[in-house]
């Protein structure tokens, strides 16, 4: 299929048609709401259900019924809306029901700013609600890894049964550049028959109740179970580019936009001589560990946290794996402020002369 | 010959509702309903939270849990994915008329072709008793110790009228639980409300005022004389609205 | 080569639209590109801009400190931008709106009355399309002469034949005028 320039949010909405939802429940926020404005007339030309919910907290909820009977459904928001749908987002964990979440996210915190930031890391990876569950986070720096990552989420959040968050910024919600869009999924409810409420004609199954409350045995045992899984997504399903670095003594951390910006300066400053790379996470949660591990410290000289968020927040993450064996170093923007090109050439050169504190 | 019996749509042990409580007698109209109809299998019950959570353990038939006041939007997604199923939520009074009136308006609004059928007991059984949206005018709470005071908590919420505005909605009508005859023409509205739904015609809604012994500290004897008296004067039982009176029976 | 170009101006200009079409233009002719608009809270009769970048690989940042090209439809989007544009940059002036004299002499100025042409043509909404034109003109290795008109064929082919000859003539007037400037 030949590449076509789209619009990031578009880009998302047409990816999650393709993997098969065929539910989706939002309410207007900016600066997502191309995603339901695409969706409003893409899902009932086939077959799907666009609902525009009274609230953000109903529009979860509505997700919720839908993903109970196995059908693939999401929502997105930002910022404000996330929080709002918070409640909704922890049912889903709670009662086992798999679903896919977007955040095309602003600055904050309140009403904040309706220009691009990365201020909802800390709510995407520790706790988008009550009750401590944790979801897969996917973080794309490219149109193309927004439809690929979209494309696959329904395929985790069923073998998870647990929702799915993409967390991208703004800047990218916005920007239009080309991606090849993947072949239509026809939608199938196959890998969710053994637990949704779902019922196909002529064939029995006995009476099955799904719920968000459990009596503590087994609550804990569910928990646990949870528990688990968190431990197998560490070990089989951490997403990240490692970038340049083989001989590197610098390393910068970033994901999203911010990792373009930071790429561009790395290129340049390797050109300049500079023995600078990247860790890139693309799943913010599971936290790309392994990459930290296995550098050498007896190289590396200090970590360059480059994020659209004050204070930062990516930061407790890093410093978790560094463990004080080389300093971590701060770029950051907040506000709706974007990082340049130059900005960010600037800042990093500026570290790695030693002229930052 | 009628033959008293357990419905099939409720399992055979014991409801969990306290003694006298009016929940088991709705939960078990409902349950003859679906029986009659023959929709058991068919049928999917949204449980909300408060004490009608207790028929997750009650309830014989699939059933999805919600949150608190969420059933009307849970039950839109699952219908609207399901559109063959025969959907209901059964809420209560905080949960419907407090946290969950965005819900319900919405769902009302848009005229979702599912039914709700809403216990009116005008007090939080669950929690212990706290002042309800529709909770009377003096009436004691744990949380209104000298009485409800409409001048620092307003009135007692009329669902009923309030929905019959919308536009969308098909049936809306409200019984007293306190008389055989009120539970009579309440199990006839609930039929009525189905059969809207699996015609496909709209939103059915079905207000039951019932009690709550435990709470309003009363023996179960003298909550059907308080309701006489106190409840059905100010929330009247009658239809509010019904769209297809002379097409569907 | 990688090339930023930025399109600014006030709403209802074609400041969005343009800067998609000549993104659009670009990766029908086989480039890389992305564009990024800029959208405060002031949408109507407010200042509009949007990023153009095209590269013949794919594009790493998106979001250039400063420009190759710029593009300035209005005197309070040239104020705002104009020091943005790199040296030995180009830039498009669209004269009938943009009063200040352009007192730079490290960039190549292209100074078009293109409302003023637009309105001769007959219609005052492809001004735009002669700041594009002018663009071409200027060589800015953005996009070419042939994408363009096919692009403009595509848009507007199937609709209206007069729509499509006067877009042309607009391009065509823009281009002449791009030429002029760099012959200078």
């Amino acid at each position: 299929m030949a590449k076509v320039l789209v619009k990031g949010n578009e880009a998302i909405a047409e990816a999650a048609v393709r993997a098969g939802c065929r539910f989706f429940a939002g309410y207007p926020i900016t600066p997502q709401n191309e995603i339901p404005e695409y969706l409003s007339w893409r899902l009932p030309e086939v077959g799907g259900v666009f609902v525009q919910g009274e609230s953000e907290v109903a529009s979860v909820n509505m997700v919720y019924g839908a993903a109970a009977s196995g059908c693939r459904a999401m929502t997105s928001s930002s910022g404000p809306g996330i929080s709002l749908k918070a409640e909704g987002i922890s049912y889903l964990s709670g009662t086992q029901l798999p679903a896919v979440i977007v955040n095309i996210s602003r600055g904050g915190p309140g009403l904040g700013s309706i220009q691009p930031a990365q201020q909802d890391y800390l709510q995407a990876t520790k706790a988008l609600g009550h009750g401590g569950f944790r979801v897969m986070v996917f973080a794309p720096s490219t149109l193309q890894e927004a439809v690929d990552l979209t494309y696959s989420a329904w395929d985790y959040a069923e073998r998870d049964r647990n929702p799915v968050l993409i967390l991208m910024d703004g800047c990218l919600g916005a920007i239009m550049e080309q991606v090849e869009f993947p072949e239509m999924k026809e939608p199938m409810r196959e890998g969710t028959k053994n637990w949704s409420l779902n019922r196909v004609e002529g064939v029995h199954r006995s009476d099955r109740l799904l719920t968000p409350y459990f009596p503590e045995a087994m609550l804990e045992m569910q928990n646990k179970s949870r528990a688990l899984m968190v431990k197998r997504w560490e070990e089989n399903d951490v997403k990240v580019e490692e970038f340049m670095l083989d001989d590197a003594e610098f390393v910068v951390v970033a994901y999203g936009i911010s990792a373009r910006v930071a790429k561009e300066a790395i290129l340049k400053l390797r050109e300049e001589g500079y023995k600078i790379g990247m860790i890139r996470p693309i799943t913010l949660f599971p936290f790309p560990k392994e990459s930290f591990r296995k550098l050498d410290y007896t190289k590396v000289k200090g970590f360059i946290d480059i994020e659209l968020a004050i204070p930062a927040q990516m930061r407790d993450d890093i410093a978790l794996e560094v463990k004080d064996r080389a300093p971590i170093y701060e770029y950051c923007r907040s506000g709706g402020f974007l990082f340049d090109d130059d900005g960010v050439y600037t800042a990093v050169k500026k570290i790695l002369d030693g002229g930052a504190k | 010959m009628a033959v008293y019996k357990r419905p099939a749509t409720l399992k055979k042990n014991p409801s969990g509702f306290c003694p006298g409580c009016m929940h088991s007698l709705s939960t078990k109209i409902i349950a003859e309903v679906v029986d009659e109809m023959g929709q058991k299998d068919n049928c999917l019950h949204i449980v909300p939270v408060g004490c009608s959570t207790l028929n997750l353990v009650y309830w014989q038939g699939d059933i999805l849990g919600a949150a608190h006041g969420r059933a009307p939007a849970v039950a839109t997604g699952f219908k609207r994915t399901n559109p063959e199923r025969l959907v209901f939520a059964y809420q209560g009074d905080g949960d419907l008329a407090a946290i969950g009136l965005a819900e319900i308006m919405g769902a009302a609004n848009r005229g979702e072709n599912f039914t709700v059928i809403f216990f009116n007991n005008q007090t939080y059984g669950m929690t212990g008793g706290q002042m309800a949206p529709t909770t009377l005018i003096g009436q004691k709470t744990t949380t209104t110790r000298y009485g409800r005071d409409a001048e620092t908590t307003g009135y007692p919420m009329k669902m009923c009228e309030l929905l019959a505005t919308l536009e969308a909605p098909a049936f809306v009508a409200r019984y007293a639980l306190n008389t055989p005859k009120g539970v009579m023409e309440a199990k006839k509205a609930i039929r009525k409300g189905f059969e809207i739904q699996m015609a496909g015609k709209g939103f059915s809604f079905i207000e039951l005022l019932g009690n709550c012994p435990t709470n309003w500290g009363m023996t179960p004897l003298q909550t059907l004389e308080y309701m006489e008296s106190n409840t059905i004067p100010y929330f009247k039982p009658g239809v509010y609205k019904d769209k297809y009176k002379d097409e569907v029976k | 080569m990688k090339k930023s170009l930025v399109v600014s101006g006030s709403g209802g200009q074609g400041v969005m639209s343009s800067g998609i079409m000549v993104a659009q233009t670009a990766v029908a002719a086989g480039k890389c590109a992305t564009y990024l608009p800029e959208y405060g809270p002031e949408q109507r009769g407010g200042s509009a801009k949007c990023t153009v970048v095209v590269n013949d690989t794919e594009i790493i940042s998106p979001l250039a400190s400063k420009c190759d090209t710029l593009i300035t439809m209005n005197e309070q989007s040239y104020k705002k931008f104009g020091a943005s544009l790199k040296a030995g940059g180009v830039l498009i002036a669209n004269t009938s709106r943009v009063i200040s004299p352009i007192t730079r002499e490290d960039i190549v100025v292209v100074a078009v009355p293109a409302d003023d042409i637009a309105v001769e043509l007959g219609n005052i909404k492809c001004a735009n399309i002669v700041l594009i034109g002018a663009l071409i003109g200027a060589d800015a290795g953005i996009i070419t002469e042939e994408a363009m008109l096919n692009s403009l064929t595509a848009k507007f082919g199937s609709k209206k034949q007069e729509v499509l000859d006067l877009n042309k003539a607009a391009l065509a007037k823009g281009i002449e005028f791009g030429k002029a400037a760099i012959a200078k």
